[in-house]
């Protein structure tokens, strides 16, 4: 069998050529997203000034619950029959988990980049900081593209595992919602943000460490 | 094997209930017999409730992580089933914390739930242990269900760490850290030591209701056991092979 990263790939281009083939994320999931934006306004009135103050953090939660749809697509799309067959094809679960990972990362970091953009048009947000938002942009994609393939393959096939998947990444997912958010928040006030930079770079490494140590034990439970 | 019958007539069934009696009684005594504080008055009385039922917190999904870890070494059920007892225990002493935060604070900050960050973050908390109870629901098979539980079971663990410095990173409206701190503990000293006493007691209470709940875990996993062993009957099991020889 090929070397591990080989193995990786392999599994992050089916990914993305399924993914093209079906548009899920570009086509449903990142409208989906622009359009939460869109009610949001309409919900809490249309005072600039609030929408103003709460368009980045508004960006965020969304981020958090429409990627958590992103990086954990795999349960409805991946079957119990497709599952067997890489691990009868001897690719690494390590390299299988990496690649999934790595799929749902590019995915992420289109949908991110996407709405950002939607929220600066529609918010009319400060730029305070900004120069910042790549890096951060990069980190949550990381840490919940990591965080969302490992729920899915600890929940892979158990009963109604497409509804326990959000309820296990959601609630996790609060390290780096707190990153994001209050990375901006210090910039906006002059402080440094590089603690909390730190802190979803950790939580990225912790989850990629934990999905790589334990990818062989899920792979064995079917 | 321990059958049922057995295992309620055993001498661990009947003292841990008595050890939790006890040091409920002791928690109870202590805190009444304390002065009220000089400006909250009987309404600090809570704390030495509240605040022994989130080191339980932290306690338990401690434990939950070791004995997820020990799980994933040893393959070992019985550090599934004190992960998962641990777990159970966690998550209703983290409700309670809640429950009784929220008694204080409606009269203290005039509403019952604000956004501070240690209170959400500990509602977070519930939740994911939460999550953990209902992924161990998905499956039958034990050892499925202890190898995918375990691995949450020590990714789980980071929301600890977050919740306790909560209010370090936060300006928060929850107290600060009063006790455990580098100039001493910010408290008069027989409010410590009741609150000290009430820690003690709720932490050998949990001793306790973890053995009970261990028992309990392993005549469940024992019963799945059983259930799994009866085969329903097959198809085809009714067909027999055909006497060639034409005996009698």
């Amino acid at each position: 069998m090929t070397g591990f990263w080989t193995q990786a790939f392999t599994i992050t281009r089916r990914d993305l050529l399924r993914e093209r083939r079906s548009g899920e994320v570009l086509w449903v999931t990142l409208p989906f997203g622009a359009i939460a934006l869109l009610l949001v306004p309409l919900a809490i009135g249309t005072d600039t000034r609030t929408l103003e103050a709460i368009g980045l953090g508004m960006f965020w939660v969304i981020v958090m619950l429409f990627g958590v749809l992103i990086a954990v697509r795999q349960t409805n799309t991946e079957t119990q029959a497709q599952r067997d067959q890489v691990a009868l094809a001897g690719i690494d679960p390590a390299a299988a988990y990496v690649g999934r990972s790595l799929a749902s990362f590019l995915l992420l970091v289109v949908f991110e980049t996407v709405l950002v953009f939607v929220t600066i048009v529609l918010y009319d947000i400060p730029l305070v900081g900004f120069e910042w938002m790549p890096l951060v942009i990069l980190l949550v994609a990381a840490g919940l593209s990591l965080l969302g393939t490992l729920a899915a393959g600890i929940v892979s096939t158990g009963r109604s595992a497409a509804a326990l998947v959000p309820l296990l990444v959601a609630p996790l997912s609060v390290p780096l919602l707190i990153g994001a958010t209050q990375t901006f928040e210090s910039l906006r006030y002059g402080r440094s943000s590089l603690a909390w930079i730190l802190m979803m770079t950790i939580v990225t490494l912790l989850l990629g460490v934990a999905g790589v140590l334990s990818a062989r034990t899920l792979q064995e439970t079917g | 094997m321990t059958s049922p019958e057995q295992s309620e007539l055993s001498p661990s069934s009947v003292w841990p209930w008595v050890v939790m009696a006890v040091a409920g009684l002791v928690t109870f005594v202590a805190a009444m017999s304390v002065s009220p504080d000089a400006v909250q008055g009987q309404l600090s009385r809570i704390m030495y409730v509240h605040v022994p039922a989130a080191w339980l917190a932290y306690l338990a999904f401690g434990i939950t992580m070791f004995g997820s870890a020990m799980y994933l070494w040893k393959k070992s059920l019985k550090w599934d089933r004190l992960a998962h007892s641990s777990a159970e225990i966690g998550v209703f002493f983290t409700g309670l914390a809640i429950a009784l935060g929220m008694t204080w604070a409606k009269p203290t900050w005039g509403v019952w739930w604000t956004w501070d960050a240690r209170l959400t973050l500990t509602a977070i908390m519930f939740f994911v242990y939460l999550g953990y109870l209902a992924l161990r629901r998905t499956t039958d098979n034990l050892e499925v269900r202890a190898k995918r539980a375990s691995i949450l079971g020590v990714v789980a663990i980071i929301q600890v760490p977050l919740v306790h410095f909560s209010v370090v990173w936060w300006r928060s409206l929850h107290q600060a850290p009063t006790i455990i701190r580098p100039e001493g503990p910010d408290m008069d000293t027989s409010m410590v030591v009741t609150l000290l006493i009430a820690v003690a007691s709720f932490t050998v209470m949990y001793v306790a209701m973890m053995i009970k709940r261990m028992e309990l875990a392993h005549l469940e996993d024992e019963i799945t056991i059983e259930e799994q062993s009866h085969q329903g009957p097959a198809a085809g099991d009714a067909v027999v092979a055909p006497d060639l020889a034409g005996g009698v």
